[in-house]
């Protein structure tokens, strides 16, 4: 272990008073990290970790209804989940959440990559604060923004007719859901990509030229690679959050907008009023979120710095 | 069922709260289930010890965001001392949610329709009226002195009571509607064109009804048939909207609108281009209340509430402000004829007669849930 070369720089007459001492010595040795992670962790135990086992054990009561007492435990509530209505829902959930991640990194990635390596370095922290922004302000404002670009007589649909093009349907279809998930969610991928584009190690680049590469090639073998941790960060990140956005899909989504959010906040204040299948839910959209962190710790951050 | 929500510069903040409680329903009401949630109502539970500590202290009310305003607050901290603080839902199960999760001692006077009358009756969330302490109740109009929903008043006290129809803009339409057929029949002309309200119960009642079944049908094959004659009128749908439709309405990207007519009649009597109509096969009829809950801290301020809203000149003031059609023959003297003679507020007998309360359903309401995920995920 690691740890003995501490011990041992410890003074000679710790070492050898009495095995009562050396059991006091590390039992002072535990106070730091106790001290240090205690409050973090009990915060995470009382306000995370205990509420999801709560639900955990809702969500296995056959459509509980909070007035009920719990009598028996199945997997009724996940077993309804797999009836294609769901599914459905499931689906279109994770297709915007997909839609958007993609639409992040396509949109992003240029930005950052201009930020990062481009723009006048002194301008930099500027620039990216200015990028940072909107996030200043409530995502539901931001998302009231785009009903009044994107409805029939908003802003967008006036410029088109002032130029003689026809009016376009865009308020509550998919793309505006997209738009909107989209636009609130590209700060995080454009930060997440400028710290890992930030850290490009330019030599290589500058390796790269002078072997014959031309700077497509570049960029796709040396540049795309390197900041691929970041890329897959970013995209987590978005994908996350955006899986569980339940704003954007009800304020620009049309009829056909149920999502799982919204689906868990129909089941618990909604007519139905069934717990135990929206803890389910919950419980599905937990476990979902938990494997693409977990993989990403997993395979994400291996070796990021390409060469090192 | 998500009910009526507020006119529009409160739907914001409440969508706002609806997203929090969506991000954070898992936490919260698990939280809740476990018995750890008084948190918010530490400083009420005192209070509650001691009632009789009447004209002093603050009372909290639960209501609907259209059922309050100001002045009202004003009069009534100027008649009694006493301070009021209202905290508003837009939707009979969120409250009901709210309480059950440990809210029951934070308010004082609460305003739910009235199948929630009867569900929280049998929840044994509120409290038997004391009829000595109430004056003013003797005036009620006929119907409401002994309501289907709460025997003789037992538990509840009629405030206002309202309709579900359709507000639709008449300068862009040729054709007025007059039933919910008209939706289905112009559904071309109309295509985007229409919200409905996000509301199960509603809008399946009313397809219901246009079927000439009841708004509060459980049978399987009448529900099956309204599910499938919603998917028609499907493409001709904007979205579904319980709030903020009246921007879009206003607009003009809207032509039709379903909605609860404590919200739709407002938006009519500002801009005579909206009409406010209810369907001629009838629609919902819905009465609200107010109640105290069992375990609701200053209940001698309660009652004291509960009395100053039935002064007949208060709540016709209030009638006029907000538009309310008030059950009580007192309140309806003092009102305008221009008011009284108003058919959106005050629809014809006849009409009255075709139209349902929302009833409660028990377990089929599992069913509506169902069809209400596969209308809005097809």
């Amino acid at each position: 272990m690691s740890r003995s070369a501490v011990t041992d720089s410890r003074p000679q007459s710790q070492q050898v008073k009495g095995s009562g001492s050396l059991l006091r010595w590390r039992l002072t040795r535990l106070i730091g990290p106790s001290v240090l992670l205690g409050p973090a962790g009990l915060w995470l135990l009382l306000l995370l970790v205990v509420p999801v086992l709560l639900i955990l054990r809702i969500s296995l009561v056959p459509g509980l209804r909070p007035e009920q007492a719990i009598t028996n435990y199945g997997l009724d509530n996940y077993l309804q989940i797999l009836q294609p209505t769901y599914l459905r829902v499931l689906l279109r959930s994770v297709t915007f959440a997909s839609g958007t991640t993609a639409l992040c990194l396509v949109v992003g990635f240029p930005v950052a990559y201009w930020l990062a390596l481009i723009a006048p370095k002194r301008w930099r922290n500027l620039l990216l604060v200015v990028f940072i922004l909107p996030l200043w302000t409530s995502s539901l404002l931001r998302t009231y923004a785009w009903i009044t670009l994107l409805r029939t007589s908003g802003v967008i649909n006036l410029v088109l007719s002032s130029l003689g093009l026809p009016e376009q349907n865009l308020m509550n279809t998919t793309g505006a859901v997209l738009v909107g998930m989209t636009y609130s969610f590209l700060p995080y991928m454009v930060l997440i990509l400028y710290a890992s584009l930030e850290k490009l190690d330019l030599r290589l680049l500058e390796a790269a030229a002078d072997l014959g590469a031309s700077p497509n090639v570049a960029f796709w073998k040396v540049t795309v690679p390197q900041t691929l941790p970041g890329i897959a960060a970013g995209g987590l990140l978005v994908f996350v959050t955006s899986l569980g956005d339940f704003v954007v899909p009800t304020l620009l989504g049309g009829p056909s907008s149920m999502t799982i959010s919204r689906l868990i906040y129909n089941q618990f204040l909604g007519v139905s009023r069934n717990w135990g299948f929206g803890s389910a839910l919950s419980i599905v959209l937990i476990s979902a979120v938990s494997i693409a962190i977990a993989l990403l710790l997993k395979y994400g951050d291996r070796n990021p710095d390409g060469f090192s | 069922m998500p009910r009526r929500s507020s006119f529009r510069p409160n739907s914001s903040r409440r969508l706002f709260l609806q997203g929090s409680a969506a991000a954070i329903a898992g936490v919260a009401l698990s939280n809740c289930r476990g018995g750890v949630s008084d948190v918010q109502s530490g400083s009420q539970a005192a209070d509650s010890s001691s009632p009789t500590s009447s004209g002093s202290g603050t009372l909290n009310i639960y209501t609907w965001a259209d059922y309050t305003d100001d002045e009202l607050i004003q009069q009534f901290t100027d008649a009694t001392g006493i301070e009021v603080s209202v905290d508003v839902y837009d939707s009979n199960e969120t409250m009901l949610a709210k309480l059950q999760a440990g809210g029951g001692d934070t308010y004082s006077v609460i305003y739910p329709s009235d199948y929630m009358v009867t569900q929280m009756v049998e929840l044994g969330l509120l409290t038997k009226l004391d009829q000595s302490q109430l004056s003013g109740l003797e005036t009620m109009q006929e119907k409401w002195k002994n309501p289907v929903y709460d025997e003789n008043n037992t538990h509840s006290v009629p405030f206002v009571w309202g309709t579900t129809g359709l507000i639709y803009n008449s300068a862009a339409l040729s054709e007025a509607p007059e039933d919910w057929d008209y939706l289905w029949n112009n559904k071309d002309k109309l295509s985007r064109r229409i919200t409905l309200l996000e509301d199960v119960r509603e809008t399946l009642g009313a397809v219901l009804k246009s079927l000439g079944y009841s708004y509060n049908s459980t049978d399987p094959a009448e529900l099956e048939a309204a599910y499938q004659k919603l998917l028609e009128l499907k493409p001709a749908l904007a979205s579904f909207k319980s709030f903020g439709w009246q921007d879009e309405l206003l607009g003009g990207d809207v032509l039709v609108s379903m909605v609860y007519s404590v919200e739709g009649v407002p938006v009519s009597q500002e801009d005579t281009d909206f009409k406010y109509v209810i369907p001629s096969s009838g629609s919902s009829v819905w009465t609200d209340t107010m109640v105290i809950p069992a375990a609701a801290p200053n209940a001698e301020a309660a009652y004291q509430w509960i009395n100053f809203n039935l002064q007949p000149e208060v709540a016709a003031s209030m009638a006029e402000r907000l538009y309310l059609a008030s059950p009580n023959e007192a309140v309806l003297d003092l009102l305008p004829e221009a008011i009284l003679s108003d058919p959106s507020l005050f629809p014809s007998e006849e009409l009255l007669a075709r139209c349902e309360g929302i009833a409660p359903l028990g377990e089929v309401s599992a069913l509506y849930d169902e069809y209400w995920t596969k209308v809005t995920s097809a």
